[in-house]
Protein backbone atom coordinates (compact mmCIF):
# COMPACT_ATOMS: atom_id res chain seq x y z
CA UNK A 1 0.00 0.00 0.00
CA UNK A 2 1.16 3.42 -0.85
CA UNK A 3 2.11 5.75 1.95
CA UNK A 4 -1.00 8.65 2.31
CA UNK A 5 1.28 10.94 2.26
CA UNK A 6 -0.77 13.66 0.80
CA UNK A 7 -3.59 12.87 2.59
CA UNK A 8 -1.42 13.73 5.97
CA UNK A 9 -0.18 16.98 4.59
CA UNK A 10 -3.26 18.40 3.58
CA UNK A 11 -4.82 17.83 7.02
CA UNK A 12 -2.08 18.46 8.69
CA UNK A 13 -0.81 21.83 6.89
CA UNK A 14 -4.36 22.36 7.83
CA UNK A 15 -4.61 21.63 10.75
CA UNK A 16 -1.01 23.91 12.15
CA UNK A 17 -2.76 26.86 10.70
CA UNK A 18 -5.94 26.11 12.21
CA UNK A 19 -3.72 25.66 15.47
CA UNK A 20 -1.44 28.72 15.24
CA UNK A 21 -4.71 30.94 15.18
CA UNK A 22 -6.45 29.27 17.87
CA UNK A 23 -3.05 29.37 19.82
CA UNK A 24 -3.22 32.96 19.39
CA UNK A 25 -6.68 33.49 20.64
CA UNK A 26 -6.58 31.29 23.39
CA UNK A 27 -3.54 33.37 24.44
CA UNK A 28 -5.14 36.85 23.95
CA UNK A 29 -8.05 35.13 26.17
CA UNK A 30 -5.42 34.25 28.77
CA UNK A 31 -4.16 37.83 28.71
CA UNK A 32 -7.56 39.61 28.70
CA UNK A 33 -8.55 37.51 32.10
CA UNK A 34 -5.34 38.23 33.83
CA UNK A 35 -5.92 42.13 32.89
CA UNK A 36 -9.18 42.07 33.72
CA UNK A 37 -10.29 39.16 36.10
CA UNK A 38 -8.37 36.66 37.91
CA UNK A 39 -5.67 34.41 36.03
CA UNK A 40 -5.91 30.75 38.95
CA UNK A 41 -6.51 27.97 36.35
CA UNK A 42 -5.31 27.09 32.82
CA UNK A 43 -7.08 28.35 29.79
CA UNK A 44 -6.06 25.15 27.91
CA UNK A 45 -7.87 22.83 29.98
CA UNK A 46 -10.86 24.45 28.37
CA UNK A 47 -9.55 25.37 25.41
CA UNK A 48 -9.33 21.22 24.49
CA UNK A 49 -12.60 21.00 23.38
CA UNK A 50 -13.01 22.60 20.14
CA UNK A 51 -10.37 20.66 18.82
CA UNK A 52 -12.03 17.23 19.24
CA UNK A 53 -14.57 18.71 17.35
CA UNK A 54 -12.25 19.75 14.67
CA UNK A 55 -10.73 16.04 15.09
CA UNK A 56 -14.61 15.29 14.86
CA UNK A 57 -15.59 17.11 11.57
CA UNK A 58 -11.92 15.67 10.32
CA UNK A 59 -13.39 12.34 10.47
CA UNK A 60 -16.60 12.69 9.04
CA UNK A 61 -14.76 14.95 5.84
CA UNK A 62 -12.33 11.94 5.61
CA UNK A 63 -15.05 10.18 3.85
CA UNK A 64 -17.73 12.48 2.84
CA UNK A 65 -14.54 14.46 0.85
CA UNK A 66 -12.13 12.35 0.55
CA UNK A 67 -13.84 8.88 -0.27
CA UNK A 68 -15.45 10.54 -3.28
CA UNK A 69 -12.54 12.13 -4.95
CA UNK A 70 -10.34 8.61 -4.26
CA UNK A 71 -12.52 6.41 -6.03
CA UNK A 72 -12.95 9.02 -8.67
CA UNK A 73 -9.23 9.32 -9.49
CA UNK A 74 -9.64 5.47 -9.12
CA UNK A 75 -8.68 4.09 -6.12
CA UNK A 76 -10.63 1.18 -4.70
CA UNK A 77 -12.69 1.44 -1.16
CA UNK A 78 -10.41 -0.98 0.25
CA UNK A 79 -7.45 1.39 -0.26
CA UNK A 80 -9.33 4.33 0.46
CA UNK A 81 -10.22 2.16 3.83
CA UNK A 82 -6.75 1.36 4.46
CA UNK A 83 -4.91 4.69 3.34
CA UNK A 84 -7.48 7.02 5.72
CA UNK A 85 -6.96 4.35 9.00
CA UNK A 86 -2.95 4.63 8.11
CA UNK A 87 -4.08 8.60 8.20
CA UNK A 88 -6.12 8.66 11.31
CA UNK A 89 -3.54 6.76 13.52
CA UNK A 90 -0.96 9.16 12.76
CA UNK A 91 -2.93 12.63 12.35
CA UNK A 92 -4.10 12.10 16.03
CA UNK A 93 -0.82 11.61 17.44
CA UNK A 94 -0.05 14.51 15.48
CA UNK A 95 -3.07 16.82 17.08
CA UNK A 96 -1.91 15.43 21.09
CA UNK A 97 1.13 16.71 20.29
CA UNK A 98 -0.13 20.01 19.18
CA UNK A 99 -2.28 20.20 22.18
CA UNK A 100 0.86 18.90 24.53
CA UNK A 101 3.23 22.02 23.08
CA UNK A 102 0.29 24.32 24.10
CA UNK A 103 0.27 23.41 27.26
CA UNK A 104 3.66 23.35 27.39
CA UNK A 105 3.93 27.40 26.31
CA UNK A 106 1.17 27.75 28.49
CA UNK A 107 3.27 26.85 31.48
CA UNK A 108 6.18 29.49 29.66
CA UNK A 109 3.66 32.28 29.86
CA UNK A 110 1.99 31.22 33.27
CA UNK A 111 5.84 31.09 34.57
CA UNK A 112 6.14 34.83 33.34
CA UNK A 113 2.91 36.06 34.66
CA UNK A 114 3.62 34.07 38.20
CA UNK A 115 0.15 32.43 38.00
CA UNK A 116 -0.26 29.06 38.95
CA UNK A 117 -1.57 26.45 35.88
CA UNK A 118 -3.92 24.63 38.05
CA UNK A 119 -5.97 21.76 36.10
CA UNK A 120 -9.30 21.99 38.00
CA UNK A 121 -10.66 18.95 36.00
CA UNK A 122 -9.98 14.52 36.56
CA UNK A 123 -7.13 14.03 33.91
CA UNK A 124 -4.78 11.27 33.60
CA UNK A 125 -2.21 14.07 34.11
CA UNK A 126 -2.11 16.10 37.46
CA UNK A 127 0.29 19.08 36.23
CA UNK A 128 0.74 20.06 32.37
CA UNK A 129 4.08 18.89 32.30
CA UNK A 130 3.45 15.63 32.31
CA UNK A 131 3.85 15.13 28.91
CA UNK A 132 3.77 11.48 28.49
CA UNK A 133 0.45 11.50 29.74
CA UNK A 134 -0.61 14.61 28.32
CA UNK A 135 0.03 13.42 25.06
CA UNK A 136 -1.73 9.77 25.69
CA UNK A 137 -4.61 11.39 27.16
CA UNK A 138 -5.46 13.42 24.16
CA UNK A 139 -4.07 11.04 21.85
CA UNK A 140 -6.63 8.53 23.23
CA UNK A 141 -8.98 11.79 22.72
CA UNK A 142 -8.34 12.63 18.93
CA UNK A 143 -8.44 8.78 18.12
CA UNK A 144 -11.90 8.35 18.79
CA UNK A 145 -13.20 11.43 18.08
CA UNK A 146 -11.81 11.06 14.81
CA UNK A 147 -12.90 7.93 13.72
CA UNK A 148 -16.49 8.51 15.31
CA UNK A 149 -16.69 11.38 13.06
CA UNK A 150 -15.69 8.89 10.21
CA UNK A 151 -18.27 6.14 11.74
CA UNK A 152 -21.01 8.79 11.53
CA UNK A 153 -19.91 10.51 8.19
CA UNK A 154 -20.09 7.31 6.79
CA UNK A 155 -23.20 6.30 7.94
CA UNK A 156 -24.85 9.87 7.01
CA UNK A 157 -23.02 9.69 3.31
CA UNK A 158 -24.53 6.06 3.09
CA UNK A 159 -27.84 6.29 4.35
CA UNK A 160 -28.71 10.22 4.37
CA UNK A 161 -31.24 10.56 7.41
CA UNK A 162 -30.70 7.47 8.30
CA UNK A 163 -27.21 8.12 9.25
CA UNK A 164 -28.82 9.52 12.65
CA UNK A 165 -28.61 5.97 13.50
CA UNK A 166 -24.92 5.87 14.19
CA UNK A 167 -24.77 8.86 16.81
CA UNK A 168 -25.65 7.13 19.90
CA UNK A 169 -22.76 4.55 19.11
CA UNK A 170 -20.19 7.74 18.39
CA UNK A 171 -21.27 9.55 21.61
CA UNK A 172 -20.47 5.75 23.44
CA UNK A 173 -16.96 5.55 22.02
CA UNK A 174 -16.63 9.58 23.12
CA UNK A 175 -17.84 8.45 26.38
CA UNK A 176 -15.18 5.57 26.74
CA UNK A 177 -12.72 7.77 25.96
CA UNK A 178 -13.29 10.21 28.39
CA UNK A 179 -14.07 7.81 31.22
CA UNK A 180 -11.07 6.29 30.35
CA UNK A 181 -8.68 9.13 30.56
CA UNK A 182 -10.82 10.19 33.81
CA UNK A 183 -12.50 13.18 32.25
CA UNK A 184 -15.96 14.32 31.76
CA UNK A 185 -17.71 14.93 28.84
CA UNK A 186 -19.73 17.89 29.00
CA UNK A 187 -22.50 17.39 26.84
CA UNK A 188 -26.16 17.41 27.28
CA UNK A 189 -27.21 14.36 29.03
CA UNK A 190 -23.88 12.30 28.78
CA UNK A 191 -24.02 12.49 32.81
CA UNK A 192 -26.19 9.66 33.17
CA UNK A 193 -24.16 7.32 31.62
CA UNK A 194 -20.88 6.75 33.95
CA UNK A 195 -18.95 3.66 33.75
CA UNK A 196 -17.06 4.13 36.47
CA UNK A 197 -13.71 3.26 35.21
CA UNK A 198 -10.33 3.75 36.97
CA UNK A 199 -8.00 5.79 34.60
CA UNK A 200 -4.23 4.52 34.12
CA UNK A 201 -1.97 4.41 31.43
CA UNK A 202 -2.62 0.91 30.22
CA UNK A 203 -5.90 1.12 30.36
CA UNK A 204 -5.58 4.32 28.10
CA UNK A 205 -3.93 2.65 25.71
CA UNK A 206 -6.55 -0.18 25.67
CA UNK A 207 -9.25 1.42 25.36
CA UNK A 208 -7.51 3.65 22.47
CA UNK A 209 -6.42 0.84 20.46
CA UNK A 210 -9.71 -1.03 21.49
CA UNK A 211 -12.06 2.20 20.56
CA UNK A 212 -9.98 2.74 17.27
CA UNK A 213 -10.27 -0.58 16.06
CA UNK A 214 -14.28 -0.85 16.97
CA UNK A 215 -14.50 2.54 15.02
CA UNK A 216 -12.41 0.80 11.99
CA UNK A 217 -14.34 -2.47 12.01
CA UNK A 218 -17.88 -0.34 12.46
CA UNK A 219 -17.13 2.01 9.65
CA UNK A 220 -15.95 -0.88 7.11
CA UNK A 221 -18.61 -2.30 6.46
CA UNK A 222 -20.60 1.13 5.72
CA UNK A 223 -17.96 1.95 3.01
CA UNK A 224 -16.99 -0.97 1.39
CA UNK A 225 -19.37 -1.12 -1.46
CA UNK A 226 -20.84 2.31 -0.66
CA UNK A 227 -22.06 3.94 -4.37
CA UNK A 228 -20.95 7.28 -5.17
CA UNK A 229 -23.94 9.90 -5.11
CA UNK A 230 -25.02 11.79 -7.99
CA UNK A 231 -25.77 14.76 -6.73
CA UNK A 232 -22.76 16.90 -5.01
CA UNK B 1 -9.47 -0.23 -23.30
CA UNK B 2 -12.26 -2.70 -24.56
CA UNK B 3 -15.83 -2.75 -22.38
CA UNK B 4 -17.98 -5.72 -22.46
CA UNK B 5 -21.45 -5.39 -20.76
CA UNK B 6 -23.92 -8.29 -20.78
CA UNK B 7 -27.22 -8.19 -19.27
CA UNK B 8 -26.22 -5.75 -16.95
CA UNK B 9 -28.82 -4.33 -14.34
CA UNK B 10 -28.75 -1.79 -11.73
CA UNK B 11 -31.37 -0.98 -9.53
CA UNK B 12 -32.13 1.54 -6.88
CA UNK B 13 -34.60 -0.33 -4.48
CA UNK B 14 -38.00 -0.20 -7.00
CA UNK B 15 -36.22 1.47 -10.00
CA UNK B 16 -34.51 -0.56 -12.68
CA UNK B 17 -31.95 2.24 -13.96
CA UNK B 18 -30.32 -0.44 -16.09
CA UNK B 19 -32.28 -3.09 -17.72
CA UNK B 20 -30.46 -6.02 -19.22
CA UNK B 21 -28.03 -3.55 -21.45
CA UNK B 22 -25.58 -5.54 -23.44
CA UNK B 23 -22.65 -4.09 -25.70
CA UNK B 24 -19.30 -4.27 -26.58
CA UNK B 25 -17.07 -0.85 -26.91
CA UNK B 26 -13.90 -1.24 -29.16
CA UNK B 27 -10.63 0.37 -27.50
CA UNK B 28 -9.39 3.69 -29.20
CA UNK B 29 -12.89 5.38 -30.03
CA UNK B 30 -14.87 8.08 -29.01
CA UNK B 31 -18.32 7.56 -28.42
CA UNK B 32 -21.25 9.45 -27.42
CA UNK B 33 -23.55 8.24 -25.38
CA UNK B 34 -26.78 10.03 -25.97
CA UNK B 35 -30.04 9.79 -23.95
CA UNK B 36 -33.11 11.33 -22.25
CA UNK B 37 -33.23 12.77 -18.57
CA UNK B 38 -33.41 9.68 -16.96
CA UNK B 39 -32.17 7.49 -19.52
CA UNK B 40 -30.22 5.78 -17.39
CA UNK B 41 -26.62 7.26 -18.97
CA UNK B 42 -24.78 9.05 -15.60
CA UNK B 43 -26.27 4.94 -14.21
CA UNK B 44 -24.33 3.64 -16.99
CA UNK B 45 -21.10 5.80 -16.69
CA UNK B 46 -21.18 5.27 -12.58
CA UNK B 47 -21.31 1.48 -13.18
CA UNK B 48 -18.63 1.53 -15.81
CA UNK B 49 -16.41 3.94 -13.33
CA UNK B 50 -16.57 1.56 -10.10
CA UNK B 51 -18.73 4.54 -8.96
CA UNK B 52 -21.31 2.02 -7.98
CA UNK B 53 -21.83 -1.69 -7.76
CA UNK B 54 -24.29 -3.11 -10.88
CA UNK B 55 -27.35 -5.55 -9.01
CA UNK B 56 -27.15 -8.14 -11.82
CA UNK B 57 -25.00 -9.51 -15.00
CA UNK B 58 -21.70 -8.30 -16.07
CA UNK B 59 -19.03 -5.32 -17.42
CA UNK B 60 -15.32 -6.35 -17.89
CA UNK B 61 -12.85 -4.12 -18.80
CA UNK B 62 -10.10 -5.60 -20.71
CA UNK B 63 -11.48 -8.48 -19.91
CA UNK B 64 -11.45 -7.68 -16.21
CA UNK B 65 -14.76 -6.94 -13.67
CA UNK B 66 -14.17 -3.40 -12.98
CA UNK B 67 -15.88 -2.92 -8.95
CA UNK B 68 -13.13 -2.67 -6.28
CA UNK B 69 -10.10 -3.80 -8.97
CA UNK B 70 -7.24 -1.72 -8.94
CA UNK B 71 -6.18 -2.75 -11.72
CA UNK B 72 -8.79 -1.73 -13.49
CA UNK B 73 -10.59 1.51 -11.86
CA UNK B 74 -6.90 3.23 -11.71
CA UNK B 75 -7.21 3.28 -16.03
CA UNK B 76 -10.95 4.61 -15.75
CA UNK B 77 -11.81 8.03 -15.56
CA UNK B 78 -15.02 9.48 -14.81
CA UNK B 79 -16.03 13.62 -14.61
CA UNK B 80 -18.92 14.08 -13.58
CA UNK B 81 -20.94 17.47 -12.70
CA UNK B 82 -21.01 16.94 -9.20
CA UNK B 83 -17.34 17.61 -8.42
CA UNK B 84 -15.63 14.70 -6.78
CA UNK B 85 -12.29 15.58 -8.21
CA UNK B 86 -11.61 19.17 -7.71
CA UNK B 87 -14.19 19.98 -4.68
CA UNK B 88 -10.99 20.13 -2.06
CA UNK B 89 -9.85 23.57 -1.20
CA UNK B 90 -7.89 25.05 -4.21
CA UNK B 91 -7.61 24.21 -7.71
CA UNK B 92 -4.25 23.49 -7.43
CA UNK B 93 -5.04 21.29 -4.55
CA UNK B 94 -7.57 19.47 -6.54
CA UNK B 95 -4.60 19.31 -9.70
CA UNK B 96 -1.78 17.62 -6.68
CA UNK B 97 -4.30 15.05 -5.74
CA UNK B 98 -4.93 13.77 -9.04
CA UNK B 99 -1.16 14.23 -9.82
CA UNK B 100 -0.94 11.59 -6.79
CA UNK B 101 -3.36 9.34 -7.42
CA UNK B 102 -3.49 9.43 -11.53
CA UNK B 103 -0.34 6.75 -12.93
CA UNK B 104 -1.04 8.67 -16.39
CA UNK B 105 -0.81 12.26 -15.33
CA UNK B 106 0.34 15.02 -17.81
CA UNK B 107 1.20 17.95 -15.87
CA UNK B 108 2.23 19.60 -18.68
CA UNK B 109 -0.94 19.16 -20.23
CA UNK B 110 -2.81 20.41 -17.01
CA UNK B 111 -0.57 23.65 -16.38
CA UNK B 112 -1.55 24.69 -19.96
CA UNK B 113 -5.41 23.64 -19.62
CA UNK B 114 -5.21 26.24 -16.94
CA UNK B 115 -3.95 28.65 -18.88
CA UNK B 116 -6.36 27.71 -21.98
CA UNK B 117 -9.19 28.33 -18.81
CA UNK B 118 -7.86 30.83 -17.29
CA UNK B 119 -8.09 29.48 -14.12
CA UNK B 120 -6.09 30.49 -11.25
CA UNK B 121 -4.38 27.68 -9.33
CA UNK B 122 -4.58 29.32 -5.89
CA UNK B 123 -8.35 30.05 -5.94
CA UNK B 124 -10.67 28.34 -3.73
CA UNK B 125 -12.77 25.40 -5.98
CA UNK B 126 -15.65 26.70 -3.78
CA UNK B 127 -16.02 30.66 -4.57
CA UNK B 128 -15.31 29.50 -8.40
CA UNK B 129 -18.40 29.37 -10.67
CA UNK B 130 -20.10 26.90 -12.39
CA UNK B 131 -18.18 26.92 -15.61
CA UNK B 132 -14.58 27.33 -14.13
CA UNK B 133 -15.47 24.42 -11.54
CA UNK B 134 -16.79 22.09 -14.80
CA UNK B 135 -13.44 23.78 -16.53
CA UNK B 136 -11.17 22.17 -13.77
CA UNK B 137 -12.73 19.49 -14.10
CA UNK B 138 -12.09 18.55 -17.69
CA UNK B 139 -8.90 20.05 -17.00
CA UNK B 140 -8.49 16.87 -14.20
CA UNK B 141 -9.91 14.34 -17.16
CA UNK B 142 -8.12 15.33 -19.80
CA UNK B 143 -4.77 15.15 -18.44
CA UNK B 144 -5.44 12.07 -16.22
CA UNK B 145 -5.08 10.32 -19.50
CA UNK B 146 -7.23 7.43 -18.21
CA UNK B 147 -7.12 4.72 -20.83
CA UNK B 148 -10.64 4.90 -20.46
CA UNK B 149 -12.05 8.49 -19.84
CA UNK B 150 -15.76 9.39 -19.41
CA UNK B 151 -17.57 12.74 -19.51
CA UNK B 152 -20.68 12.53 -18.21
CA UNK B 153 -22.20 16.43 -18.89
CA UNK B 154 -19.41 17.63 -17.06
CA UNK B 155 -18.55 20.48 -19.25
CA UNK B 156 -22.34 21.68 -19.31
CA UNK B 157 -21.66 24.40 -17.06
CA UNK B 158 -18.90 26.02 -19.50
CA UNK B 159 -19.98 28.78 -21.83
CA UNK B 160 -19.92 28.17 -25.28
CA UNK B 161 -16.19 29.42 -26.12
CA UNK B 162 -14.91 27.58 -22.98
CA UNK B 163 -16.38 24.24 -24.58
CA UNK B 164 -14.92 24.74 -27.62
CA UNK B 165 -11.65 25.18 -26.42
CA UNK B 166 -12.46 21.43 -24.49
CA UNK B 167 -13.50 19.89 -27.96
CA UNK B 168 -10.49 21.28 -29.49
CA UNK B 169 -8.16 20.13 -26.41
CA UNK B 170 -10.20 16.53 -26.28
CA UNK B 171 -9.85 16.06 -30.03
CA UNK B 172 -5.83 17.15 -30.01
CA UNK B 173 -4.73 15.02 -27.11
CA UNK B 174 -6.99 12.23 -28.61
CA UNK B 175 -4.70 11.94 -31.43
CA UNK B 176 -1.89 12.72 -29.57
CA UNK B 177 -2.58 9.91 -27.28
CA UNK B 178 -5.69 7.72 -28.61
CA UNK B 179 -7.73 6.09 -25.50
CA UNK B 180 -11.49 5.02 -25.13
CA UNK B 181 -13.17 8.14 -24.86
CA UNK B 182 -17.06 8.34 -23.58
CA UNK B 183 -18.80 11.37 -23.90
CA UNK B 184 -22.32 12.18 -22.38
CA UNK B 185 -24.03 14.87 -23.97
CA UNK B 186 -27.21 16.60 -24.55
CA UNK B 187 -25.54 19.20 -26.78
CA UNK B 188 -25.85 16.48 -29.28
CA UNK B 189 -25.18 18.60 -32.45
CA UNK B 190 -22.34 21.00 -30.76
CA UNK B 191 -20.59 17.28 -30.01
CA UNK B 192 -21.73 14.76 -32.48
CA UNK B 193 -18.84 15.79 -34.84
CA UNK B 194 -16.47 14.14 -32.15
CA UNK B 195 -18.21 10.83 -32.05
CA UNK B 196 -17.07 7.68 -34.24
CA UNK B 197 -19.56 5.54 -32.82
CA UNK B 198 -22.94 6.00 -30.98
CA UNK B 199 -24.88 4.87 -28.19
CA UNK B 200 -28.69 5.72 -27.47
CA UNK B 201 -30.25 4.67 -24.65
CA UNK B 202 -33.45 4.88 -22.89
CA UNK B 203 -35.21 3.84 -20.38
CA UNK B 204 -32.20 1.92 -19.51
CA UNK B 205 -32.22 0.00 -22.45
CA UNK B 206 -29.80 -0.13 -25.48
CA UNK B 207 -31.50 1.25 -28.49
CA UNK B 208 -29.06 2.20 -31.21
CA UNK B 209 -25.20 1.31 -30.84
CA UNK B 210 -23.83 2.47 -34.27
CA UNK B 211 -21.00 4.35 -35.87
CA UNK B 212 -21.78 8.07 -36.12
CA UNK B 213 -21.65 8.04 -39.86
CA UNK B 214 -23.77 4.86 -40.39
CA UNK B 215 -26.44 6.17 -38.00
CA UNK B 216 -26.47 9.84 -39.57
CA UNK B 217 -27.03 7.53 -43.19
CA UNK B 218 -30.30 6.47 -41.44
CA UNK B 219 -31.70 9.85 -42.27
CA UNK B 220 -31.97 11.89 -45.04
CA UNK B 221 -32.95 15.57 -45.63
CA UNK B 222 -35.45 15.34 -49.01
CA UNK B 223 -35.74 19.57 -50.65
CA UNK B 224 -37.42 20.64 -53.77
CA UNK B 225 -40.89 21.68 -55.16
CA UNK B 226 -43.48 21.07 -52.64
CA UNK B 227 -45.77 18.35 -54.50
CA UNK B 228 -42.40 16.38 -55.88
CA UNK B 229 -41.16 16.15 -52.21
CA UNK B 230 -44.65 14.77 -51.15
CA UNK B 231 -44.90 12.31 -53.70
CA UNK B 232 -41.31 11.09 -52.75
CA UNK B 233 -41.71 10.80 -48.87
CA UNK B 234 -45.38 8.97 -49.46
CA UNK B 235 -45.42 6.04 -47.20
CA UNK B 236 -41.76 6.64 -45.51
CA UNK B 237 -41.45 8.18 -41.82
CA UNK B 238 -41.15 11.53 -42.13
CA UNK B 239 -39.25 12.79 -39.17
CA UNK B 240 -40.58 16.23 -40.01
CA UNK B 241 -40.93 19.19 -42.81
CA UNK B 242 -40.56 22.67 -43.26
CA UNK B 243 -41.90 24.81 -46.04
CA UNK B 244 -40.79 28.03 -47.31
CA UNK B 245 -42.67 29.41 -50.30
CA UNK B 246 -43.11 26.16 -52.87
CA UNK B 247 -40.07 24.77 -51.46
CA UNK B 248 -39.95 22.10 -49.12
CA UNK B 249 -37.59 20.81 -46.93
CA UNK B 250 -38.64 16.92 -45.05
CA UNK B 251 -36.36 15.13 -42.97
CA UNK B 252 -37.05 11.20 -43.45
CA UNK B 253 -36.03 8.11 -41.48
CA UNK B 254 -34.83 5.12 -43.13
CA UNK B 255 -32.46 3.75 -45.38
CA UNK B 256 -32.59 5.12 -49.06
CA UNK B 257 -31.07 2.60 -51.90
CA UNK B 258 -29.84 3.61 -54.88
CA UNK B 259 -32.99 3.45 -57.12
CA UNK B 260 -34.64 6.16 -54.85
CA UNK B 261 -31.39 8.25 -54.78
CA UNK B 262 -32.23 8.25 -58.24
CA UNK B 263 -35.75 9.22 -58.69
CA UNK B 264 -35.02 12.35 -56.16
CA UNK B 265 -32.58 13.31 -58.19
CA UNK B 266 -34.54 13.25 -61.55
CA UNK B 267 -37.34 14.46 -59.54
CA UNK B 268 -35.43 17.46 -59.13
CA UNK B 269 -35.35 16.86 -55.72
CA UNK B 270 -31.82 17.32 -53.40
CA UNK B 271 -30.65 14.80 -51.10
CA UNK B 272 -28.38 15.90 -47.81
CA UNK B 273 -28.10 14.62 -44.32
CA UNK B 274 -29.49 15.44 -41.10
CA UNK B 275 -28.79 16.73 -37.94
CA UNK B 276 -27.71 13.57 -35.37
CA UNK B 277 -30.40 15.37 -32.90
CA UNK B 278 -33.38 14.98 -34.78
CA UNK B 279 -32.57 11.28 -35.29
CA UNK B 280 -32.30 11.19 -31.80
CA UNK B 281 -35.50 12.98 -30.73
CA UNK B 282 -36.83 10.42 -33.32
CA UNK B 283 -35.52 7.28 -31.71
CA UNK B 284 -36.27 7.66 -28.45
CA UNK B 285 -39.74 8.78 -28.98
CA UNK B 286 -40.49 12.42 -29.17
CA UNK B 287 -42.18 14.60 -26.20
CA UNK B 288 -42.89 12.72 -22.85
Amino acid sequence: MRFPSRLLAANMWFAVMLWAGYLVLVTVITLAVELFGELNQSAWEQATQLPRWYAFFTGVTLVRQFLPLYIAHGQTRREFGAQAAVTVALFAPFLSALITISYLLETALYGLLDRPQVISQAHLFTEPTQVPLVFAEYLLEFLVWIIGGSFIGAGFYRWGAGGLLTIPVGILLAVLAETATGGELRLPLLRVIDLNLSPSAAMTAGVGIGAFVLGLALTWPLIRDVPLRNKA
Amino acid sequence: MRVDAHDLVLRYGDVTALDRMSFSLEPGKIYGLLGRNGSGKTSLLSVLAAFRKHSEGTVRVDGAPVFENRDVTRRVSLIRDTGETVDISSAEDALEFAKWLRPDWDAALAASLMDTFAINPKKEVSGMSKGQRSALGVIVGLAGRAPLTMFDESYLGMDAPARHAFYDALLADYMAHPRTIILSTHLIEEVSSLFEEVLIIDRGRLLVQEEAETLLSRGTSVTGPILQVDAFTEGMTVLGARELGPTKSAMVYGHLDDVRRKRAVESGLDLGPIAMQDLFVHLTGGPR
